[in-house]
């Protein structure tokens, strides 16, 4: 008879097990050059969902009924040297319990919704090669205990999604998208990553219950103060932004509608966009070690919703109305992080999570839906709603809208003080260089720093 | 394979290429002589992972030393001569039928056996000696070729008399360890040092480009030869300068146009911050290096194959405009992602650890260095990626003939697509060994059992004292 912690721990590594061996199998058929057919790749995405959301069920049932509120797996030490230590370690409790179930359903409509949605598309294999991939980032990102495990999955997330928002690949415009959005997400990982190290040197590893304590989310250990704490909180609060799009990093966020329907439903409106939350959730008791990193974070979610409504109301495309909706209650619910409601955090993330996958499923349908609506009551259906726009001053209105419609000016701004800079400054030194090696190889022409430069 | 059978068999070894060059030369048929290198490379490949598994499994030190040979392996070379091999052999995997010659044959031979050597070799003159004869392919590839060589054999030229103005001097205190840094920037194609490498990636064969610079034979040099004797503010002015060069390699991979280019930088970029580890003294910073001598070689020499194989199908490749190739090669794609990935310490890849202790290790300087490094892995995936969108998506030429993955391609796409993704799962028994060597290395032996995880990470002190000295 297995004990009760074994059988837990049993769950959990079943959970995170079957997507595992989802992308070992993707994995293998490339190595044999076997291309999978499409009833397979149905049947095995959606076996191995369920075996992970029936495991993930029972465990919750379980710690439910024995009044478990945390539960840690150990995997054991991965890398030790003298001063660095890297181990991968998973937690169950009600924060990563809730966000993998949700994983778990969503992944599961998505994925039986994918299987009749994208039926003979050319890139069907590549949408569930990185389904997996995704999937695979997302369990074990929302059951580790260790920011190196939670950097494994927010990695593989990200580079799912990069790769499928260019799943049109055809066309110019989804690889131009996916680069600017995966300049985003290194830029958070980057900050991610620095976290990393910076937890090691405050702990010694990286695990998250030497950082806030031992006690069950959302308790923690009370003595999180000092410039080191902040300095991680910041860290951890820049991730978040961009992995959530968070101001200033929201452009990315319609950009990303390039890629199909269903992963613009699970990644932007369900999952990768709350990964940032999560991530906050997780880590919530640091963002506790200063008063002013609460006042923060409670501007920061205020901001981004404020904007989001703004950018959604003159949105032309259903898509890109529904990401700033999104992007709307994500920063609601990081202001509700930032003024320490963490419960209501969790619930309305959760809530939200299920009625955007949802919309964003029907989009393709909205017109016909409306077409059916009409025809039922016989007249075009009354727009209702309070525009208190027209009570602005013409000037600020048409202020306002152009603001809106340049979607805050974010991207301009990025793109005029950072991007272009940068590649203006490399290329005149990479056109130095050639010019000085020609010059040394003897090559006939002007002098370094006269030729070649644009 | 017998401990007592091992010191001949190391010799073999690297006189096995050198020989097989030698042969290949007085070959007529190119095709010929590719099969001859192809299976000569891979029976130096078998045979030294049987050396890599004896070495592995005797007691530790040095096999082979003290006893009439000139070659003997070690802990830094026992795992590396598998790694420089399996370079060779998928760059020559990698080369299409109508770029093989004999002389390129010979000179991927002469490459392969001249880098066994001098990971081998026990006197500090043979190593001296190889790497000087190292330095000559490539100028002997570009002379036959046609190309310009004033600015290769100027830089090579300086490392070289550095070099032996460093095995000259070698008891003189603080002069030969400036001495040889620099000859190892250099080497290394550290800023501002580095005019010769760009240059050579683009008129030199890309696979005699790649074989002299993938190996990291400035690596190699800076283990036996610097690190003994490497002073403090030798090292610190070495450090800055392999930092600032893996942030203007990353950044200026983002803004190259043309793939060779792109590719030189985006190992100039990796080259530095192996270096930069191995300058860092420490125990963490050494393991670092030691591991990401193994990952970053493997990773680039992935991404060179895929690249490689795209050049054979449509030419020279601008990073300008979509080409679309995935539809025609989706194995090339995929080997290309996970391999660019696997550079810049993806988590899952065979870099992942290694960076991680790199970064980690850095800490101990001040809290810049990370997040220079932070940057540098940025810089260096946006710029993989962006190469990755230019090649691969876009609209798909229209051709008359199947430009599937060859045979060979294909053996290539797998040995490198399983190592450097399944290399990430077997990285711990891989990081002890190179953390045990690391200690060595700085006369600090530490077994990992006894490393307190959870304590509070005091900073690393200076070692002692570096092993002896084989300058």
């Amino acid at each position: 008879m297995p004990s009760y912690e074994s059988l837990l721990s049993a769950l959990a590594l079943a959970v995170i097990a079957t997507p595992a061996l989802l992308v070992a199998v993707f994995f293998v058929a490339f190595l044999l050059n076997r291309r999978l057919g499409e009833t397979f790749i149905s049947r095995l995405i959606q076996g191995t969902i369920t075996v992970s959301l029936l495991a993930a069920i029972v465990a919750a049932v379980t710690m439910v009924v024995a009044g478990t509120s945390q539960h840690t797996v150990e995997l054991g030490d991965w890398v030790i040297t003298t001063t660095y230590h890297l181990k991968f370690e998973f937690v169950l409790d009600l924060l990563s319990i809730s966000y993998v179930l949700l994983t778990l359903v969503l992944c599961a409509t998505i994925g039986a919704f994918s299987t009749r949605y994208l039926h003979r598309e050319r890139g069907y294999n590549r949408f569930f090669v990185l389904f997996a991939v995704f999937l695979l980032g997302m369990v074990t990102a929302a059951l580790s205990d260790t920011v190196e495990t939670l950097f494994a999955g927010w990695e593989m997330v990200g580079l799912s999604s990069v790769l499928l928002i260019a799943f049109f690949q055809e066309r110019p415009s989804p690889p131009r998208n996916g680069l600017r959005v995966w300049i985003v997400y290194r830029v958070c990982d980057a900050a991610l990553m620095l976290a990393a190290i910076l937890m090691h040197e405050i702990n010694g590893a990286g695990d998250f219950d030497h950082l806030v304590g031992s006690q069950a989310w959302p308790d923690h250990d009370p003595l999180l103060i000092g410039p080191h704490f902040t300095l991680l909180a910041l860290l951890f609060v820049i991730a978040a932004a961009g992995k959530s799009a968070l101001v200033p990093f929201s452009g990315w966020l319609p950009r990303a509608m390039e890629g199909p329907t269903p992963s613009s439903a699970v990644f932007y409106g369900a999952l990768s966009v709350h990964l940032g939350v999560f991530l906050l959730l997780r880590v919530s008791p640091v963002l506790d070690s200063a008063p002013w990193l609460g006042v923060l974070v409670v501007s920061l979610g205020a901001v981004t919703a404020v904007f989001a409504y703004l950018a959604g109301r003159v949105q032309a495309d259903i898509k890109s109305a529904l990401a700033f909706a999104s992007l709307t209650q994500v920063g609601i619910i990081i202001a509700e992080i930032g003024l320490g409601f963490r419960y209501l955090a969790l619930v309305h993330l959760l809530g939200h999570a299920c009625l955007r996958t949802l919309q964003f499923l029907r989009a393709p349908s909205l017109l016909h839906d409306h077409h059916q609506l009409e025809n039922a009551i016989g007249a075009r259906p009354r727009e209702e709603g309070v525009m208190w726009e027209q009570r602005l001053p013409p000037g600020v209105q048409r202020w306002l809208f152009r603001f809106s419609i340049e979607r805050g000016f974010l991207d301009s701004l990025l793109e005029r003080f950072v991007a272009r800079p940068f590649v203006w400054f490399f290329r005149r030194l990479d056109a130095f260089d050639r010019a000085v090696s020609r010059w040394i190889d003897g090559e006939p022409g002007l002098p370094p720093g006269r030729r070649d430069l644009p | 394979l017998s401990i007592f059978l091992l010191p001949l068999w190391i010799h073999l070894t690297a006189a096995l290429p050198l020989a097989a060059a030698l042969l290949a030369l007085c070959l007529r048929s190119p095709v010929v002589a590719a099969r001859w290198s192809n299976a000569v490379l891979a029976a130096s490949l078998g045979s030294t992972v049987a050396i890599f598994a004896a070495h592995s499994a005797a007691p530790p030190g040095t096999v082979g030393e003290g006893g009439a040979g000139v070659l003997a392996v070690d802990d830094i070379a026992s795992p590396m001569m598998p790694v420089v091999v399996l370079i060779h052999l998928l760059t020559m995997l990698g080369t299409a039928k109508a770029r093989i010659s004999t002389q390129f044959c010979a000179r991927l031979l002469l490459s392969a056996g001249g880098m066994l050597v001098a990971l081998t070799a026990v006197p500090g003159a043979l190593l001296v000696g190889a790497l000087a004869i190292g330095a000559l392919l490539p100028w002997w590839d570009l002379r036959s070729r046609g190309r310009r060589t004033r600015g290769y054999c100027l830089h090579m030229g300086l490392f070289l008399a550095l070099l032996l103005a460093a095995w000259q001097d070698r008891d003189g205190g603080a002069r030969p360890a400036a001495l040889l840094m620099l000859a190892v920037l250099l080497r290394g194609g550290v800023v501002p040092l580095h005019g010769w490498l760009p240059p050579l990636f683009q008129n030199a064969a890309f696979g005699s480009a790649l074989v002299f610079v993938l190996p990291l034979a400035e690596v190699l040099a800076a283990l036996r030869m610097l690190l003994p004797v490497m002073t403090g503010g030798a090292a610190e002015a070495g450090r800055l300068a392999c930092l600032l060069t893996a942030l203007y390699g990353g950044g200026m991979a983002i803004v190259q146009d043309d793939s060779r280019r792109f590719f030189a930088h985006i190992s100039l970029s990796q080259t530095a911050l192996v270096l930069y580890a191995a300058l860092q003294q420490t125990s963490n910073g050494l393991t670092a290096a030691l591991c990401l001598w193994i990952s970053a070689p493997l990773s680039l020499a992935g991404l060179a194959f895929s690249l490689r194989a795209l050049e054979a199908r449509f030419g020279s490749l601008s990073l300008r405009e979509h080409h679309g190739f995935y539809e025609q090669v989706p194995g090339l794609a995929i080997c290309f992602i996970i391999t660019g990935l696997g550079s810049v310490g993806f988590p899952g890849t065979i870099g992942f650890v290694p960076m991680e202790l790199l970064v980690s290790g850095s800490i101990e300087r001040s809290l810049w260095t990370p997040a220079a490094l932070a940057v540098v892995a940025m810089m260096n995936a946006i710029a993989i990626m962006r190469a990755y969108f230019a090649l691969f998506t876009g609209r798909s030429p229209a051709t008359s003939i199947s430009l599937r993955a060859t045979l060979p391609e294909r053996a290539g796409i797998v040995i490198i697509s399983m190592l450097v993704f399944l290399g990430g799962w077997f990285s711990p028994s891989v990081v002890e060994s190179r953390h045990r060597t690391a200690n060595r290395l700085l006369g600090a032996p530490v077994p990992p059992a006894e490393a307190a995880p959870h304590g509070n990470p005091a900073a690393e002190s200076r070692p002692s004292r570096p092993e002896q000295p084989r300058l």
